[in-house]
């Protein structure tokens, strides 16, 4: 295969496997948000808030793997 | 997304910088040096609007730098970070590509990876010392012993992944979400890119606020007692 043909597939295949990561982080987080929220409704605000800073963080794993695939791309 | 790179040679050496960059962050800037200059130029002890609207925000540094178990003498540093952070952030969705210059595009300063590094290696310089004024030499090894030599090879290790980190998430979130703007407006012109720009405003303060409580983490810990 020509060389292009080769980063284009290894860009593809860092953002799916960097997907997966980031997808399983959130799914988590979620879960552990649901259930805080079921056993104490009251904490539902605060319980948000690190919430989204955790998906944020695990989200950034995903991103990483995008500047890879972008760099890939560019060469 | 293409920089207006300006080279400039130097005695054999060329120094790049990229000038939209610079514009869009001396306009952030801008903004937050009139702000403060507004705000502080006639203190009063009734403080009016402007007054009292910085004095709540500079409030909830305070009350989180209180919940992080943080000295409060490093509010500046992560209040100013926290604010530029947004600014600059939420000024990549402000209708600046309107403007055209010479190569690529007026859009958010922070979707240049140079920013980024430089905010997260100046953590890292003010972290590092603030450790070491606080504990002198007992910030880099704490005990004499194998878990301490371990532990404090860990902990140089970690003064290359935590700036590396924090430079890349705060770039990857912007880049990828101008990324994404740019494809949506190829599917459906006007009308697919107005939900992402709606959720890239919530990214710009989730970012600007991930930035922040991984800063007071970082000092927290160089400065805590306990290791």
């Amino acid at each position: 295969m020509e060389q292009l043909q080769l980063a284009q597939l290894g860009a593809g295949i860092a953002i799916g496997f960097g997907a997966v990561g980031a997808g399983l982080g959130i799914g988590f987080a979620t879960k552990g948000l649901m259930d805080a929220v079921s056993r104490q409704p009251e904490v539902a605000g605060k319980a948000f808030v690190f919430f989204l800073l955790g998906a944020a963080l695990s989200e950034a794993c995903a991103l990483y793997a995008f500047v890879i695939a972008f760099l890939l791309l560019g060469k | 997304m293409e920089h207006w790179v300006y080279k400039l040679s130097f005695a054999g050496h060329t120094l790049a910088f990229n000038l939209d960059t610079i514009f869009t962050m001396w306009a952030a800037m801008f903004v937050l040096i009139l702000f403060a200059i507004l705000a502080t130029r006639k203190l009063s002890v009734i403080p009016n609007k402007l007054q009292a609207a910085c004095e709540g925000i500079m409030n909830f540094f305070w009350n989180v730098m209180g919940s992080m178990n943080t000295s409060k003498e490093h509010v500046p540093l992560v209040a100013s970070l926290f604010l530029f952070i947004l600014f600059a952030n939420l000024m990549g969705q402000l209708p600046l590509r309107i403007i055209h210059i010479k190569s690529g595009e007026l859009a958010s300063p922070t979707n240049d990876v140079n920013l980024t590094a430089a905010m997260a290696i100046i953590v890292l310089v003010y972290y590092v010392l603030a450790g070491i004024i606080k504990k002198g030499g007992r910030f880099f090894l704490h005990e004499f012993s194998f878990v301490g030599i371990v532990m404090a090879l860990v902990e140089l290790l970690e003064m290359i992944t935590r700036p590396l980190s924090l430079a890349i998430r705060l770039f990857a979130n912007i880049f990828a979400g101008e990324i994404l703007v740019s494809i949506a407006l190829g599917a459906c012109a006007y009308f697919a890119p107005i939900p992402i720009m709606l959720f890239e405003i919530l990214v710009a303060f989730i970012q600007a606020t991930v930035f922040m409580m991984l800063t007071i983490a970082y000092v927290s810990s160089a400065t805590g007692e306990e290791h």
